[in-house]
């Protein structure tokens, strides 16, 4: 890369650009609790609504998404935290992530005697890991940045023009229309840092784990949401390259500002 | 045997048995936005979701959770976060049909971005908590209740401590003119036609099987057994051995009362009596079904303990064996788990649950109301990403 900047090391994970501690439910009983845990830790967290009542493919799917939570570059050390009676149980899960990412521990409801049992052990859980596993500070060696490119956009070709002269690893994906749902492949390719454009009827929006850049489209709702957008419109190949290495260096996004953004787990089978 | 029940009264000749601002978004990038507006709010409850608008072939499905919940005679008003899309727009006509209270519409462009729409929303949520608080409950019949039955978490117990006792309870509130609405219909598979002999006509029978058949096919049509995936491998630790066990054991929840009509997932019965409608028994799904349906209090029995309930609905969690209720006492309202010791008779549980019923749907909190719990799905039959995401 032909800039340099301080990343964070996470081992077989590769270097990141953010040092984050995913609280990760198993299912969806166990979000809320998750989400307190989060805020005392500051830790990130998502609300879904899977892990239990699934069939075929998505047993798997499921899975396998979380592990691929797990093991991306952004992601310090994870903790699980489950029910006890569902479909993806957390010991397994804590089994199969740990091969990627070491700094991953679990804690169950069931056993923890209820939620108030089950918020203690996890708060105690998250901070051991997040003193265990500290920020480790290196150069990033390879930046991959993913374009959601929900609107069709002359300017992506550019980017990725001025984006490879510089080093970086540009990635897209088949658009599948929302934001949300790129946003989700982005990340099972390793993304940290996404340059999102938007349709010109979706609002701005961000990815819990990946700082995302928002380029607005000059439509009604766009112009109307300005203050959303990290660059306007107007901006240029060299100016959305500039925005990645600042965000890259630790500078926060809107998105990560206003603590916007779901993730969006893929479903194949209607749920039992 | 009079009605004590005092409840909040709608315009539409519902009522409500709790008095919620609600916040609703009407597209994923707007739920933390909600969460937001609920945190910091004086008791607003938000729910999140992870649609973004998508077309496709569950629209109506979503459309119709999402106006249904938003319609539930348990919130007084319901402020929706918006982009002002057609689809937003129908599942807001679609609410006002069905008897939306109050409403107010805030949308994304018009605010003008994200810390905006909270900042507003803030403001908006307690001036409605405000007003909320002065409406008064006032004495309503026994069929202001709309009684949803739930389990989750089953063991070999459910279908001999808590479940049959729930039974008891439901009999009595329709018997006393309430509505009692069964559902998940993974978990009556095996037991169709028990409750198909008790429908008040054939017609209705009729419609208890092929309800069941059909959601059968729709999984066999995925290539899948539903009898490999059910009974959940905690319900097997539980000690439940076959999904034909379960389902018996389920189908108690329901007593012994004559039904009287089934109901499409979200639908609205129209008149007291018992009801089955057909859901999936993804819990946090059914509820938010139960909820579209305006189920305004719910039953919910746990063998392995659950912590789950929806942000609108006052959710009873009773327990079915006394070991689970001590150890996670701060999830469970009532141990039905005294049957299975002798301690106390199915009537006498049953009893105990049509009591707290009474005085849950009078604002008694739940240990689910207490520990916030506001989870919500969207109940979808068909994949949301494309296949190459999933290996």
């Amino acid at each position: 890369m032909v800039i340099k900047i301080n990343g964070f090391d996470h081992e077989n994970r590769g270097i990141g650009i953010r040092h984050l501690q995913l609280i990760l439910p198993s299912v969806i009983c166990s979000t809320q609790v998750s989400r307190r845990i989060a805020n005392e830790v500051d830790g990130v967290t998502f609300a879904h609504q899977h892990g239990c009542a699934i069939i075929g493919d998505d047993v798997a799917g499921i899975d396998n998404f979380f592990a691929d939570l797990a093991a991306h570059p952004n992601v310090g050390s994870v903790l699980i935290v489950g029910l006890g009676c569902e479909t993806i149980q957390g010991q397994e899960l804590s089994a199969k992530l740990i091969a990627m990412n070491r700094s991953t521990k679990y804690q169950i409801t069931q056993e923890n005697g209820g939620m108030q049992g089950t918020f203690d052990a996890g708060v105690r859980t998250a901070c051991e890991l997040a003193k265990n596993f500290p920020a480790k500070r290196a150069p990033i060696t390879e930046l991959i940045v993913g374009i959601d490119a929900s609107r069709e956009e002359a300017l992506i070709d550019a980017v990725q023009t001025e984006l490879k002269s510089l080093g970086v690893t540009t990635i897209t994906v088949d658009s599948h229309g929302s934001s949300a749902q790129n946003f989700s492949e982005l990340m099972r390719k390793r993304a940290m840092v996404i340059i999102s454009f938007p349709s010109p009827e979706q609002p701005a929006s961000g990815f819990p784990l990946i700082p995302v850049i928002n380029i607005a489209s000059k439509s009604a709702l766009h112009i109307a949401i300005a203050d959303d957008f990290d660059l306007s419109h107007n901006a240029t190949a060299v100016e959305i390259a500039d925005k990645v290495f600042s965000i890259a260096a630790g500078e926060v996004t809107i998105a990560e500002k206003n603590i916007t953004g779901e993730i969006l787990a893929p479903r194949l089978v209607r749920s039992v | 045997m009079d009605s004590p029940i005092r409840a909040f009264s709608r315009a539409n000749g519902k009522w409500g048995l709790r008095n919620h601002v609600l916040i609703m978004p009407l597209h994923s990038a707007l739920s933390a936005s909600a969460r937001a507006i609920e945190s910091a709010s004086d008791g607003a409850v938000a729910i999140s979701h992870d649609w973004s608008g998508e077309d496709g072939s569950d629209l109506a499905r979503i459309i119709l959770t999402l106006s249904g919940y938003a319609a539930n005679p348990n919130n007084f008003t319901t402020i929706f976060l918006t982009l002002d899309s057609a689809h937003e727009k129908e599942i807001i006509a679609r609410a006002k049909l069905l008897g939306l209270n109050n409403s107010i519409e805030l949308s994304l462009a018009s605010v003008g971005s994200m810390k905006k729409i909270i900042e507003i929303g803030i403001l908006k949520a307690n001036e409605e908590l405000a007003k909320a608080r002065t409406q008064v409950r006032v004495p309503a019949p026994w069929s202001a209740i709309v009684l949803g039955l739930e389990c989750g978490g089953s063991d070999a117990l459910s279908g001999i401590t808590a479940n049959p006792a729930l039974g008891v309870a439901s009999d009595r509130l329709v018997e006393l003119g309430a509505t009692s609405v069964l559902g998940e219909t993974t978990e009556i598979l095996g037991a169709e036609h028990l409750l198909a002999a008790r429908a008040i006509n054939e017609k209705i029978g009729e419609q208890i099987v092929a309800m069941v058949a059909r959601y059968e096919s729709s999984i066999n049509y995925e290539g899948i057994d539903i009898r490999g995936a059910q009974p959940s491998r905690g319900n097997i630790e539980g000690g439940l051995t076959t999904l034909e066990e379960k389902s018996l054991g389920a189908a108690k929840k329901a007593g012994n009362a004559p039904i009287t009509g089934v109901l499409e997932f979200g639908e609205l019965p129209q008149s007291s009596g018992l009801y089955f409608m057909d859901t999936p028994g993804h819990d946090i799904e059914q509820l938010a079904g139960f909820a579209a349906g305006h189920i305004n209090i719910v039953v919910f029995t746990t063998g392995r303990g659950t912590p789950t309930a929806t942000a609108i609905l006052p959710t009873i969690k009773v327990a079915t064996n006394t070991q689970m209720a001590n150890a996670l006492s701060d999830l469970i309202d009532l141990d039905a788990g005294t049957i299975a010791d002798g301690a106390e008779t199915l009537v006498e549980v049953g009893t105990r649950i049509f009591n707290e019923i009474i005085a849950v749907a009078n604002g008694q909190e739940t240990k689910a109301e207490q520990g916030k719990h506001h989870e919500f799905a969207l109940s979808r039959m068909y994949k949301t990403v494309v296949k190459d995401l999933i290996n």
